[in-house]
């Protein structure tokens, strides 16, 4: 008899969540195109919706939108495979989940478009949009409750079936990415019960710089949640596609660990410029942001390790023989490994922009817009790109065709080259000093103005290359929901660790403890300027429109 | 023996002038992150006077309960405001202070809780637990700065680092007694 084949139980769910975010994708992504070419100086825009208003939008829709049905939707798919499926409670607490991020993805996105919700998507107090954008967000956040919630009861009962077992690494990195975006978006909830009724007018003034270190211990949580949830794709998903073996099972869960319990405290680099801060204080936080380094920098010795064996195994010889031999035409390789790669550009550059020096010459200048579209737009979202080729076919029942994996690395490429040109000439044209947020503008002619024009055209030419991009690959997924033929694709997941690799220590699977420790840090982190905004709290802002 | 490394580094590294200067000009950096890493620093290094004074810890800390006491009589003599104020301002107090720490209550603890049952273990953290609540307390609502070298919002701030630290012990001590900790020693080369 032939063994059944494995599959994801709740393939509906995932379909639905990673549908929605690529049509997401495709309405943000125009939006990106319209502010590249208004950037470039070839587009003016007028009527309809204002430069501020796009910006907003795009930035909720890609930053927050997209990246989090992907996850849910990637996410969910890897815990039922892993797990054997999930329960008809936790389906049902998934769709529930869909729904409620509905009802607030529509809320919020009505609110900007409709000029109420101006605010970009960090929506800085004195700022104050409509109380529904903010009402909206909240339904946002109970998403990611729930879908953590959904996570955790599941892998608790696992755990309780399967006594003394490790819970399976992709399950790990599950629990460990909720988790840590629980902690983060705890934040943002505190923020937003405050400015609610500021907005409501049942308080009359708000703590400014409160909010805004509220806001960033979520806003870098969250970016790095981005990259734990592409990082689960590098450990378990690329030597399976490489026909390799994870590098090691325990290094994996210290690095999940690890980021969980010291992320959040990073936050504060986001605000190295904000006046009311002490310099000692600053500088104590630099040691909290560099601390994160260390994780990454594991996951990049670790992956390395992998790619060498596998393509020395693959017969590659010399020092860097190896290297040719990895599957570069395979778009489900070629991807990722892009990605990583940028990671390297990005991380470094994230490295120099923590201190503080370096970071006034560059803070809100288009080098910041550069950094992350670097991080997030290549790092993370070349990784969800790469993933869409098995995911989806594996839970719509249906195959990639030769067809569609070239056009793949065609979109790869595009996408690519896309990035290079617009991070590029926005890092370079930061470093000239031209801010972000800023619709084209020449300061009535100023010549240091002037001098950024040549570059801004590379940040347009770029960008209408990345909305191409955007284009076929919300193709390609539609492609592979409706169209590709029928057929059964394989979940890529490596199943085997090198032989030579330490067994896992079961102290990693105490999250309970995890847990404690990472609210000690933070603590550590966030008690003393808390503590001081609050206490030394100036007469606050009453709200103001600035739109 | 790497540990013991370690940790003589951490210490000295926290005995430059200015690490010291930083980690001494916040309350709580003084109270939470500098006290906190020297007591570290000495765990790190009790495997050396292990090694060398073995003899010691038998016959002075045979039950563990030695160790406890003196690990406990040095942490609330630098929970006293007064101290804190010393050592700033005497050399021979902030050398006390280097001294105390690491090897008066890091080390004995960490040979002590090698001796100590779990209930004993336990019991220890309700005494921190109380100890640190009482602490919050009085730094959160004192109506006067208790340290001369520092402002009331300083303090406040230590009564709320103190209230975050109590709030982890008592999580803590849930997870110990609710959950099975053993199911978390060793590794699958076991199973
Ligand atoms: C079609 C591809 C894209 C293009 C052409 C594009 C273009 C742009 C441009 C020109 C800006 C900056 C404008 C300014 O500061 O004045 C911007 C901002 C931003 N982009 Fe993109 N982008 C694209 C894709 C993405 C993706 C995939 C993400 C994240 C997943 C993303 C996240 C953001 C965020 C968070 C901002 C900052 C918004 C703000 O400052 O409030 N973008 N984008
Ligand atoms: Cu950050």
């Amino acid at each position: 008899m032939k063994k059944p084949l494995r599959i994801v139980t709740a393939n509906k769910l995932a379909l639905t969540n990673l549908a929605t975010a690529f049509a997401l994708l495709l309405v943000g992504g125009f939006f990106g195109l319209l502010q590249g070419l208004n950037r470039a100086g070839v587009l003016t825009i007028v009527g309809g919706m204002n430069y501020y208003e796009m910006l907003s939008l795009h930035g909720v829709l890609l930053i927050l939108a997209f990246t989090t049905l992907f996850m849910n939707g990637y996410l969910w798919s890897a815990v039922d495979y892993v797990l054997g499926g999930l329960t008809k409670g936790i389906k049902t607490l998934g769709w529930a989940a869909y729904a409620i991020f509905m009802v607030g993805a529509i809320l919020v996105a009505i609110m900007i478009i409709a000029g109420e919700a101006t605010v970009l998507y960090t929506f800085y107090a004195p700022m104050a949009a409509n109380p529904w954008f903010y009402i909206g967000l909240v339904f946002v956040v109970l998403n990611i409750w729930m879908s953590g919630i959904g996570v955790f009861i599941s892998a608790f009962r696992w755990k309780k079936q399967n006594k003394g077992k490790h819970l399976p690494l992709f399950a790990f990195f599950a629990v460990g990415v909720y988790v840590l975006i629980t902690f983060g978006t705890a934040f943002v909830a505190a923020e937003v019960f405050y400015i609610i009724p500021w907005t409501l007018g049942w308080i009359d003034t708000i703590n400014v710089l409160l909010t805004r270190t509220l806001f960033w211990a979520f806003g870098h949580t969250l970016v790095n949640v981005w990259y734990l949830v592409a990082v689960s794709a590098w450990y378990l998903v690329v030597p399976k596609v490489i026909g390799g073996k994870l590098f090691s099972d325990s290094l994996a869960r210290a690095v999940v660990i690890l980021i969980v319990v010291l992320n959040v405290p990073g936050g504060f680099h986001h605000q190295i410029v904000d006046p009311g801060f002490t310099e000692g204080l600053k500088f104590m936080h630099l040691f909290m942001s560099l601390a994160i380094a260390v994780p990454s920098l594991l996951t990049a010795f670790a992956l390395f390790a992998t790619l060498e064996r596998t393509g020395r195994r693959r017969g590659g010889k010399g020092l860097l023989g190896w290297f040719w031999k990895l599957p570069w035409h395979d778009v489900r390789f070629l991807t990722i490994m892009l990605a990583m790669i940028s990671f390297i550009f990005g991380g470094a550059g994230g490295i120099a922009q923590t201190n503080n020096q370096l970071n006034q010459v560059v803070h809100n200048t288009l080098w910041v817009v550069g950094h992350f579209h670097v991080t997030v737009g290549v790092a993370v979202v070349l990784t969800f790109f790469g993933l869409v080729y098995w995911l989806i076919p594996h839970l719509s029942g249906r195959v990639l065709t030769k067809k569609i994996h070239n056009l793949g690395i065609w979109q790869t490429m595009i996408w690519t080259v896309g990035m290079l040109f617009m991070t590029l000439s926005m890092s370079y044209v930061g470093l000239l000093g031209s801010p972000r947020r800023t619709e084209y503008t020449t300061y009535g002619g100023s010549a240091t103005a002037l001098e950024w024009d040549p570059y801004l055209i590379f940040v347009g030419a770029g960008g209408t290359l990345l909305f191409a991009g955007v284009v076929i690959i919300v193709y390609i997924v539609f492609h592979l929901m409706f169209l590709a033929p029928k057929g059964y694709t394989e979940f890529m997941m490596v199943e085997e660790q090198e032989e030579d690799a330490h067994k896992t220590p079961k102290w990693t699977e105490n999250w309970g403890l995890w847990v404690i420790v990472a609210i000690l840090i933070i603590s550590m982190g966030y008690v003393v300027p808390l503590v001081d905004l609050i206490g030394n709290a100036p007469p606050g802002s009453p709200p103001i429109r600035t739109f | 023996m790497k540990q013991f490394w370690y940790g003589l580094a951490l210490l000295l590294f926290l005995a430059l002038p200015p690490v010291r200067d930083l980690l001494e000009s916040v309350m709580a950096f003084h109270m939470h992150m500098q006290m906190l890493l020297l007591f570290v620093s000495g765990l790190l290094m009790e495997p050396f006077f292990q090694k060398h004074f073995g003899g010691v810890f038998d016959k002075y800390n045979k039950t563990g309960l030695p160790g406890v006491v003196l690990f406990l009589v040095i942490l609330l003599y630098w929970m006293l405001p007064r101290t804190m104020d010393e050592a700033l301002e005497i050399w021979f107090v902030e050398l006390w202070k280097f001294v105390s720490l690491p090897f008066l209550a890091g080390v004995p603890l960490r040979d002590s809780w090698k001796k100590m049952s779990q209930t004993f273990e336990i019991v220890v953290f309700m005494i921190l637990m109380v100890i640190f609540s009482v602490m919050t307390y009085l730094y959160i609502f004192s109506e006067s700065t208790l340290c001369n070298n520092y402002l009331m919002i300083d303090q406040q701030t230590v009564g709320w680092g103190f209230a975050f630290f109590v709030l982890c012990i008592v999580m803590y001590i849930l997870l110990v007694l609710f959950t099975d900790q053993s199911q978390y020693f060793g590794d699958d080369s076991e199973a």
